[in-house]
């Protein structure tokens, strides 16, 4: 997982670099500082006292030189370090994003809700970290703790030990156990934390039905159970937390202590000089500085592990389909053919559709009905290439799906769906979706075809209105009528209307009618429902599906005799 | 947010008292430390003869560690326990809202402002309240200790403080404004994001998949650009800060530097004040760091603080009287009732029906004439306008709401499923019902042809992380709430049959027959044929009840009635 998020970031390395190396500066330049001006100081009361000449020039500039090189080279490490994150958490999105197009939406059926993509957004916020909180603090940690291992070694060789022995324990092995033991905390916090949010949205999208079972304060209560059991979680991982970070400063001190014992020895046996014994031990104190963010880092690190093992797992779905890098041209007028055609949605799942044969001629003009269930809905994602037959084959224009570029096997099937998804673009850009480059012209005459004339003037800001989110300004029927604009634009030879009534009162689907009439002029014409009433003119022939199989294929006449039997029947009885 | 604080005052300043003393053993370690280098080094003492300072140093090393897991507990836990009472009663004021004014809201956005909300609520009263406590408290303290050691350098301390957060607040206003703008383009982005992700499958089927995501591109990269404008200007401050710190300290040591080397000043008052005077930056510095977790809170704070002054519900929601709801199914005379939705147009115009007892009456006409609404009056989810709802005689407003709902089963339109197995779903209607009650319910409305298809059965995990079901699923599954609740004396059916064939709609309506025999039914209906075999049909049109009778008169009359009836042939 390190490794692949490193090679992720790899485009950005010059930035990640210069950011560290700035970072490493500002590390050295503090302890330099501190280090130095305890010398400074020292001697300058050892000379003091001594009565003896002494150039204070020399240390003077260095601490000069030293206090601005921390403070820039802070600043410059903390423009360079985000400018490096933003860029590979932008670079991060874009390609989560194009990972996860084809996998819609056979991979992505566990990732339905607004929820799921909200974590999904938090984890790669955590992989953002990464650098940042992680890699940066890591680096800087080492590399400063080696020079100042360096400086000790010239110095006070025997001092050395005693530096890597504290700085080894407040850096890794304390944050290690700390870590240890909050492993399992931390762990059932996030899992609790998204249970949480899910009872929330079911008090508040489910309130009304709540309110009516009289399951409000059951719920309630249930909700605060758990948040009180995420909170004691959240006490204990601070409490930890808390003492890891006073055990770190304690450990710091105690190392002082240790070094300047050894120290202030050497100065008496004349091996040292006191000024050097002063540096030493405000050198080693400073070490710690860079040493503490380590138990933060490791605590973020884990946390980036457990996002970034989420994140990648989802994008190394295996598609459903591997796309030809091309395909043959399709014919103007394709035929659609299943071939015996079975699909299932999992492994011990039931076969939703089970060996279908079903020829659609160019121009045909056919209804599919069936129960749900029946594999309507099925027999669609088939021929859309959302989902891949196990048995059979499905074949559009002659070639199987499978040899054709989805993109390209798209363009020529418009479909209107039961409920059409609307983005909070503008209603222009809703429309043109699918033919970016259709003109003015050619706009105003499908928005005519699809009825949406006098809808589009009653806009305030016309074709520039903002539908909002999920198309949650426009109604039911205008959503439709949109989306049939929209199939207009699309201009293809196949046209898949799916429940274009379903959900709406007698009249407003009656509006719908004649848009879906002219819709459906010179196209083939695949009608899905479950209740054929008043869209029967649309068709020439009926097809009834039935648990996964053609049951049988009758001209719409005899079919709609057949009901009125069955319902005469029905009412006799 | 100030009022919020006050409930955490004790423990704030009990943390606070907690930092004092730290700053104070800080404050005896560097005399100690002042004092063993002094001794040693220039007073030649042999080390061994210094343990009384050797000890002193140890013991207060050990105290810091105490005292600052003390004072982050304190406080943690104060602003847990707040956090905790701000979430329970930011849930219940979601809940006051009633399911009319939940329904304006975005329930995603609640929930992130519940979640996420309080999270950042809780880092400000955790961390950053507590800092900004020690930012004043702590360099007065440390000044105090300073002055009696070396007046002058004290005096350079004290002058050089005020000037940091003056310079932290000039930068920090220009920063507020950017910050505004960045938080907004991160709403965006995230928004963008999330409905790009669930209009994936659209999106392949238009073939624009690539187009939105060199959208997302060009997004993401606005974010980046107004993100670093925010920063550029933060880091500005915080370098601005440290330079001052940075420079005082470089002031304070020449200063104590040369009046060494002239032999005015003791080491050992020298080198403490030297070893204090970083010290003395120190939590103002902290308090910078802080300061994105303050913005943050105070954002939330702002999003939260919505739910507190939503504009109530139009007419309220039923409180209720004590009168307890009278045994059997009653007859509900619904008498002029008007009701608009706040901020809209009437949806009920003087609306009166009689729903007898055992009887089926169905409302019909077009979306939005009223019919829903009306049901949930009932339901009590709000108060009629004006009108009267009589039950049994009885006005509704007086009887005690949650009796009147244990009488009532309610199929909505679309259902919620809840979190949980196909059975907790069940047996919301009914949290005592027995295994028998259960099978027989879920047979009867035909939920029992659904779970057999379900992968675990009975025990499938619906909802949010579950398995999603179709509108036809969904609605036997409302239907056998319904007739698990078998103490229920009114049926509110709202569309039940709207997603399934003929077949399923025909069986669905012989349950709505025999349930009829024992209750008083009120069926809501789009499609006439459900509506047939009621006893009672009464069409409403934008509010109003138009026409009224048996569906035999209604058919014969030629009115709205029959009108409806000729769209539907067609």
């Amino acid at each position: 997982m390190p490794r692949r998020l490193l090679a992720m970031l790899y485009p950005y390395r010059g930035w990640m670099a210069g950011g560290a190396a700035l970072a490493l500066l500002a590390a050295l330049a503090a302890i330099g500082l501190m280090a130095v001006s305890g010398w400074f100081i020292a001697a300058m009361a050892v000379a003091g006292a001594g009565g003896v000449i002494i150039n204070y020039y020399t240390p003077a500039a260095a601490i000069r030189a030293f206090a601005i090189l921390r403070s820039g080279g802070r600043y410059g490490e903390r423009i360079v370090t985000h400018e490096a994150t933003l860029r590979g958490l932008a670079g991060l999105r874009a390609w989560l994003f194009r990972r996860l197009i084809p996998l819609a939406p056979a991979r992505l059926s566990a990732l339905r809700s607004g929820e799921l993509f909200a974590r999904l957004r938090a984890d790669i916020d955590a992989l953002e970290h990464f650098y940042l909180a992680v890699l940066v603090p890591a680096v800087v940690a080492l590399l400063t703790v080696a020079a100042g291992l360096i400086v000790c070694l010239l110095v006070l060789p025997v001092a050395t030990p005693v530096l890597l022995l504290g700085a080894l324990s407040a850096g890794v092995l304390l944050p290690m156990r700390m870590q240890r033991r909050a492993a399992y905390d931390a762990a059932q916090t996030v899992r609790e934390t998204a249970a949480l949010r899910g009872l929330l949205l079911d008090a508040l999208r489910g309130h009304a039905e709540l309110l009516a079972w009289g399951g409000v304060s059951a719920h309630t209560e249930r909700i605060d159970a758990l948040a009180a059991r995420v909170d004691a979680r959240r006490t204990r991982l601070e409490l930890l937390q808390a003492m890891t970070g006073g055990a770190v400063g304690l450990f710091a001190q105690l190392t002082v202590l240790a070094v300047l014992v050894l120290a202030l020895a050497a100065a008496h046996r004349g091996t040292l000089a006191p000024p050097l014994a002063v540096m030493l031990s405000l050198l080693t104190l400073a070490s710690f500085e860079v040493v503490a963010p380590l138990s933060e880092a490791l605590a973020q690190w884990q946390a980036t592990l457990v996002a970034g093992a989420r994140v990648f797992e989802l994008a190394d779905t295996p598609p459903p389909f591997v796309e030809p890098v091309s395909c043959a041209p399709l014919p103007p007028a394709p035929a659609i053919v299943f071939e015996n055609a079975s699909l299932r949605y999992a492994e011990d799942a039931p076969w939703a559709l089970d060996g279908v044969d079903l020829v659609l001629p160019p121009g045909a003009r056919v209804a599919v009905v069936g129960a749900s269930g029946a594999g309507k809905s099925s027999l669609l994602a088939a021929l859309l290439k959302l989902y891949p037959v196990q048995k059979g084959r499905v074949l559009f224009g002659g070639q199987p799906v499978q040899a054709l570029q989805g993109d390209v096997l798209r363009r020529h099937i418009a479909v209107i769906a039961q409920r059409p998804v609307l983005f909070n673009l503008s209603l222009r850009e809703n429309l043109l979706l699918a033919a970016p480059e259709a003109d003015a012209g050619k706009l105003e005459r499908a928005v005519g075809t699809a009825q949406l004339g006098r809808f589009v003037a009653s806009l305030p800001a016309g074709y520039d209105t903002l539908l909002g989110e999920g198309g949650a300004l426009v109604s039911g029927g205008e959503a439709r009528r949109i989306a049939i604009a929209r199939a207009l634009l699309q201009d293809a030879p196949v046209l898949v209307l799916d429940e274009p009534t379903e959900g709406l009162d007698a009249r407003t689907a009656r509006d719908l009618y004649a848009a879906l009439d002219a819709a459906a002029r010179n196209r083939t014409l695949l009608l899905i429902t479950h209740r054929l009433a008043g869209l029967a003119h649309l068709v020439e022939e009926v097809v009834v599906m039935g648990a996964g199989r053609v049951i049988k294929r009758v001209p719409v006449g005899d079919y709609l005799a057949g009901e009125r039997a069955a319902h005469m029947a029905d009412a006799g009885g | 947010m100030r009022r919020e604080a006050r409930g955490i005052r004790k423990p704030l300043l009990r943390a606070a008292l907690l930092s004092g003393l730290l700053a104070l053993a800080l404050a005896g370690q560097a005399w100690l430390l002042a004092g063993l280098l002094d001794q040693a080094v220039f007073a030649h003492v042999p080390l061994g003869r210094l343990w009384p300072l050797w000890l002193g140093l140890l013991l207060l090393a050990v105290l810091r560690f105490a005292l600052s897991v003390g004072a982050r507990r304190t406080v943690f836990r104060a602003a847990q326990h707040l956090a905790q009472e701000l979430r329970a009663r930011l849930l219940r004021g979601a809940q006051a809202l009633g399911p009319y004014g939940l329904r304006a809201q975005a329930s995603g956005d609640l929930i992130t402002r519940l979640v996420d909300g309080i999270e950042a609520i809780l880092g400000y009263f955790a961390r950053y309240l507590p800092q900004l406590g020690n930012a004043l408290l702590l360099p007065a303290l440390l000044a105090v200790c300073v002055f009696p050691a070396d007046w002058l350098s004290g005096l350079v301390l004290l002058l050089t403080a005020p000037l940091i957060p003056l310079f932290m607040t000039l930068v920090g206003k220009a920063a507020g404004q950017a910050s505004e703008r960045r938080y907004a383009q991160l709403t965006r982005l995230g928004a963008a994001f999330i409905e790009a992700l669930g209009g994936l499958v659209t999106l392949r089927q238009l073939g624009a998949a690539e187009r939105c995501a060199r959208r997302l591109d060009s997004e993401c990269e606005e974010y980046r650009a107004l993100t670093m404008q925010v920063l550029r200007i933060a880091f500005l401050s915080a370098l601005v800060l440290e330079f001052f710190a940075t420079v005082s300290i470089a002031v304070v040591a020449v200063l104590i530097g040369f009046r060494l080397l002239w032999g005015e000043l003791q080491l050992r008052a020298g080198l403490f004040v030297l070893l204090l005077a970083p010290e003395f930056y120190l939590p103002l510095r902290a308090l910078g760091g802080l300061r994105h977790t303050r913005m943050d809170a105070l954002a939330a704070a702002q999003r939260l603080s919505v739910l507190d002054d939503v504009p109530p519900v139009s007419g309220a929601r039923l409180a209720g009287g004590a009168r307890a709801a009278p045994a059997g199914p009653p007859e509900i005379r619904i008498e002029r009732v008007s009701y608009a939705h706040s901020g809209r147009a009437a949806a009920l115009r003087e609306c009166s029906i009689v729903l007898k007892a055992r009887r089926v009456t169905a409302l019909v006409g077009d979306t939005g004439a009223g019919k829903s609404t009306l049901l949930e009056l009932l339901l009590g989810f709000a108060v009629p306008d004006a009108g009267r709802l009589w039950v049994d005689g009885v006005d509704l407003t007086g009887l005690d709401p949650v009796q009147w709902r244990a009488r009532l089963a309610w199929v909505p339109q679309q259902p919620h499923v809840f979190e949980g197995s196909v059975r907790d779903n069940l047996l919301l209607a009914a949290p005592e019902a027995g295994a028998d009650a259960v099978r027989l319910a879920a047979e009867r409305s035909g939920l029992a042809a659904v779970i057999a298809r379900l992968p675990k059965g009975w025990d499938t995990a619906l909802g949010e992380r579950g398995l999603g079901l179709s509108g036809g699923e969904l609605q036997r599954l409302a239907l056998a709430r319904a007739l698990l609740r078998e103490q229920a004396a009114v049926w509110l059916l709202d569309e039940p049959t709207a997603h399934l064939d003929p077949d399923g709609a025909h069986a669905v309506e012989a349950v709505i027959r025999a349930a009829a025999a024992t209750r008083t039914v009120v069926l809501v209906a789009h499609r006439l044929s459900a509506a047939r075999s009621a006893d009672w049909v009464a069409v409403l049109r934008a509010g109003r009840v138009v026409e009224q009778g048996t569906p035999l008169e209604l058919e014969r009359t030629r009115g709205a009635y029959a009108d409806l009836l000729q769209a539907e042939l067609q």
